[in-house]
C-alpha cells in the first residue's frame, strides 16, 4: 500500500537547499525516483553488510556502512 | 489354583461380562480395580447364599465368584480357601497400587461390606457348616478391606482440613510492628551510611581515582572521616536549625565549630557531589595537602577549606536536594566541632574575612555570569540572611575588592556563608588579618577557581531544559510570560514558527520504503540512520541539479537535469533506459504523466 509521493514536500526540500533553484512540472517526480533507487541500493548494501555478520536484523553499523559507499556512488 | 478357578470361569462362560473377567489374580486385580474386592468377596457368599435358595441383594454386584453358583458347597469352599489365600496375598499387593481408584469404589465397598456382612449374618444361621468359612471369610474380607480401608482413612484425613484458627488481628500490634520495621530500616540505612562514611574515612582517599571510584551515587551524602561515627542525630538537629536559620542567636563557639566542620567536610562534600569535577577534586587535595602540613598554618587552611567549602555547600545545598546533605553535613560539623576547637578562635577570625575574599575569588573567575548564577543559587540562603548581611558588606571593606559586579556575587556568597558561620563575623570584622587574607588568597584562588566552573556547569544544566519546549508552544498564553524570558519572543513567531518547520521526508514513508526492500527486521536506530542519509542525499543532489542547470545555461531544473545525474549516479545505463525505472518503481499515475502515451487518434499523453 504505497502512498503518494511526497511532491509538495520534496519541492520545499529543495527550495530549502537551494531557495534560488526552479522546478519544471514533473521533475521532482524524477527526483522522487532517484530517492527510491538510493534507498533500493542502501537496503541492498545495509542487507548484505548484516548477512557478513552473520546477523537477520539489519542494525545501525550495517546501514552506517552502507551509507558511506551508496552516498559516494550516488554523486553526480 | 488359579488355574481351577480360572478354567471354572471359562468353562461357566458365564453370561455376565464380569464372571469372564475373572480369570486369574491379575485379572482380579484388574477387577478389583472396577469392582470392589468385597463385591467378590459377596459375590462368593452371594453364590453360597444362591446356592442355599435365599436371593440377596447382592446378587446385583458384580461377583467374580458367580461362576461358583453351580458348584458343590463343599468344593465351592475348597476351592474358594485356596482362591482365598491367593486372594489376599494378591489384594493386598494391588490395592497399594490401585489406592487410588478406590476412590470411586468407595461407596461400593461401604454398602457392599454392610451388606455383606448382613449377608454374612444371614448364612449364618443358613449354613453352620460354613460358620467357620464366613469367619474366615469375614476376617479375610476385614483383613482386605481393613487394609483398604487404611488408605481410605488416610484419604480422608489428608483431605479434612486443619481446623482453622481464626484469630482476630491484633491492630494495634501490627501497626507497632510496621512502625518497629520502619524504624529499624531507617536505622539500619543510616547505620550503614555511617558505616560506610566511617570506612571512607578511615582509609584516607587520595588519589582522585579513589574518589570517583567511591562515590558512585548521585546523592551521596557526604562522608566524613572516622569522626562521623557516633550520635550524630541529636547534635545534626542542633546544627541543622543552626546552619539553615543562621541567626545571631548562636553562640559563637558554635559557629567556630561549623567552620572547622566545614573545612574538613566540605572537602569530602564535595567529593561526593556529583557536579565535582576532578580539577576541583585535585584542588581539594591540594588543599588537604596544606591542612595537614603545619599546624601553624592549620587555621588558615581550615579557612581556607571553609572558605570554599561554605559556597560549595551553599550551592550544593540550593542545588541537590537540601535535606539529606545538608542533615548529614551538619552532623559532619557537629563532629569536627570536636576536634577543633582549638583552633576556632582564630578560624573565626579570619573566617569572615577569606569568606570575603573567596567571594571575591570565585566571582572573579566567572565573571558577571557566574555571579548571576550565584544569585540563583543562593537565593535560598540570601532570603534566610538576616542581620549578618550587614557583616559581610563590612568585612569586604576590608579586603580590596575587585570588579563591581564580583561584589554583588561577594555579598551573596557572603550571605551564604552567613548560614553557616553567623556570630563569627562580627569577630571576624573586627580583626582584618590582610596577611592571612592575601596568603589564603593566593592558595584560595585556584581551589575557588573551580566553584565557579562546577557552579556554572550546574547551574547552566536546568536552563538548557527549559528554553528548547517554548518555541515548541504556539499558544497565546505564551505572551505573559514572554517578557519576562531573556530572549524577546515575538507573539506571531508562536504560530508561524509552526508552519516555518524545516521540511523533512515523512520517517514513516522512509521506513515503509526502506523496510520493503530491505525485507528483513530493522533496528529503530537503523531507520534513524536511514533518515539521515536520505536528508543527505538531498543536499548532494539539490546542488548536483544546480550545477547541471547552471551549466545549460538555465535557471530552471528540467527532467534532462534529473537524467543526467541519474545516469552520472548509475542508475540509467545504456541498457537500462529511464522509462524502464520508471515503470518499474513509480505508480501508474506519475507513469503517465511521465512516459508519453500514444493513443488512438494521434494523440500523445503527455502532449509533449
Amino acid at each position: 500500500m504505497r502512498r503518494t509521493v511526497p511532491r509538495g514536500t520534496l519541492r520545499k526540500i529543495i527550495k530549502k537547499h537551494k531557495p534560488h533553484l526552479r522546478l519544471a512540472a514533473n521533475t521532482d517526480l524524477l527526483v522522487h525516483l532517484s530517492f527510491l533507487l538510493f534507498l533500493h541500493r542502501l537496503a541492498e548494501e545495509a542487507r548484505t553488510n548484516a548477512f557478513e555478520n552473520k546477523s537477520k536484523i539489519i542494525k545501525p553499523e550495517h546501514t552506517i556502512a552502507a551509507a558511506k559507499v551508496i552516498l559516494k556512488k550516488s554523486r553526480g | 489354583m488359579d488355574g481351577r478357578v480360572g478354567l471354572r470361569a471359562s468353562r461357566r462362560a458365564a453370561p455376565t461380562p464380569r464372571v469372564a473377567v475373572r480369570s486369574s489374580p491379575r485379572q482380579r486385580a484388574r477387577v478389583r480395580e472396577q469392582e470392589p474386592v468385597v463385591s467378590a468377596m459377596s459375590g462368593s457368599g452371594l453364590g453360597k447364599e444362591n446356592k442355599a435358595g435365599s436371593s440377596t441383594p447382592l446378587r446385583h454386584r458384580p461377583n467374580a465368584f458367580s461362576e461358583l453358583d453351580n458348584a458343590t458347597p463343599r468344593v465351592m469352599l475348597v476351592e474358594w480357601k485356596c482362591s482365598k489365600v491367593e486372594l489376599q496375598l494378591p489384594d493386598l499387593v494391588p490395592e497399594d497400587a490401585s489406592v487410588t481408584t478406590f476412590r470411586m469404589t468407595r461407596k461400593r465397598k461401604k454398602l457392599s461390606i454392610s451388606e455383606f456382612e448382613r449377608a454374612a449374618d444371614k448364612r449364618l444361621p443358613q449354613n453352620q457348616a460354613h460358620s467357620t468359612l464366613d469367619s474366615t471369610l469375614v476376617r479375610s474380607l476385614r483383613m482386605s478391606v481393613g487394609s483398604v480401608m487404611a488408605p481410605d482413612t488416610v484419604e480422608k484425613r489428608g483431605l479434612l482440613r486443619r481446623p482453622q484458627n481464626h484469630k482476630a488481628i491484633d491492630i494495634a500490634a501490627f501497626e507497632g510492628g510496621v512502625e518497629q520495621n520502619m524504624l529499624q530500616i531507617k536505622a539500619q540505612d543510616y547505620l550503614v551510611d555511617l558505616q560506610t562514611s566511617s570506612m571512607t574515612g578511615t582509609t584516607t582517599i587520595r588519589t582522585d581515582a579513589e574518589v570517583v571510584l567511591n562515590n558512585t551515587e548521585l546523592f551521596v551524602e557526604p562522608q566524613l572521616g572516622e569522626q562521623n561515627l557516633l550520635a550524630v542525630e541529636p547534635q545534626l538537629s542542633d546544627s541543622k536549625t543552626s546552619a539553615q536559620r543562621s541567626n545571631t542567636s548562636y553562640p559563637a563557639h558554635e559557629k567556630a565549630r561549623l567552620e572547622g566542620l566545614v573545612s574538613r567536610v566540605s572537602t569530602d562534600e564535595r567529593r561526593t557531589l556529583r557536579f565535582s569535577e576532578k580539577d576541583l577534586i585535585t584542588d581539594h587535595e591540594h588543599v588537604d595537602g596544606i591542612t595537614q602540613k603545619t599546624p601553624a598554618k592549620e587555621g588558615e587552611d581550615e579557612q581556607d577549606h571553609s572558605q570554599q567549602n561554605d559556597p560549595m555547600e551553599q550551592f550544593s545545598e540550593s542545588e541537590e536536594m537540601a535535606g539529606t546533605t545538608e542533615h548529614h553535613a551538619d552532623a559532619e560539623y557537629s563532629e569536627h566541632s570536636e576536634k577543633k576547637l582549638s583552633r576556632k578562635a582564630v578560624s573565626q577570625l579570619t573566617a569572615a574575612q577569606d569568606a570575603g575574599v573567596e567571594m571575591e575569588m570565585t566571582p572573579s573567575e566567572g565573571g558577571v555570569a557566574e555571579g548571576t548564577e550565584h544569585q540563583d543559587s543562593p537565593k535560598a540562603e540570601l532570603q534566610m540572611a538576616g542581620s549578618p548581611g550587614g557583616h559581610s558588606p563590612a568585612s569586604y571593606s576590608l579586603k580590596k575588592s575587585g570588579a563591581k559586579p564580583l561584589k554583588e556575587a561577594v555579598e551573596q556568597t557572603g550571605e551564604i556563608e552567613r548560614g553557616t558561620i553567623t556570630g563569627v563575623l562580627d569577630a571576624a570584622e573586627e580583626e582584618a588579618t590582610d596577611d592571612e587574607s592575601d596568603i589564603e588568597d593566593h592558595e584560595s584562588e585556584e581551589i575557588s577557581m573551580k566553584t565557579p566552573m562546577f557552579v556554572h556547569a550546574a547551574a547552566y544544566r536546568p536552563h538548557p531544559v527549559l528554553s528548547p519546549p517554548h518555541p515548541v508552544k504556539s499558544a497565546s498564553p505564551e505572551l505573559p510570560p514572554q517578557p519576562v524570558r531573556a530572549k524577546p519572543v515575538p507573539k506571531s513567531s508562536g504560530a508561524a514558527q509552526r508552519k516555518t518547520r524545516e521540511p523533512e521526508i515523512a520517517s514513516s514513508l522512509i521506513k515503509q520504503i526502506f523496510s520493503h526492500y530491505v525485507k528483513t527486521p530493522v533496528t529503530r536506530d537503523a531507520y534513524k540512520i536511514v533518515e539521515k542519509c536520505s536528508e543527505r542525499y538531498f543536499k548532494q543532489i539539490s546542488s548536483d541539479l544546480e550545477a547541471y542547470s547552471q551549466h545549460a545555461g538555465r535557471k530552471t531544473v528540467e527532467m534532462a537535469d534529473v537524467e543526467l545525474l541519474m545516469r552520472r549516479q548509475g542508475l540509467v545505463t545504456d541498457k537500462m533506459p529511464l522509462h524502464v525505472l520508471v515503470e518499474r518503481h513509480l505508480p501508474l499515475e506519475y507513469r503517465k504523466l511521465l512516459i508519453p502515451i500514444a493513443v488512438s487518434g494521434n494523440k500523445v499523453i503527455p502532449c509533449k
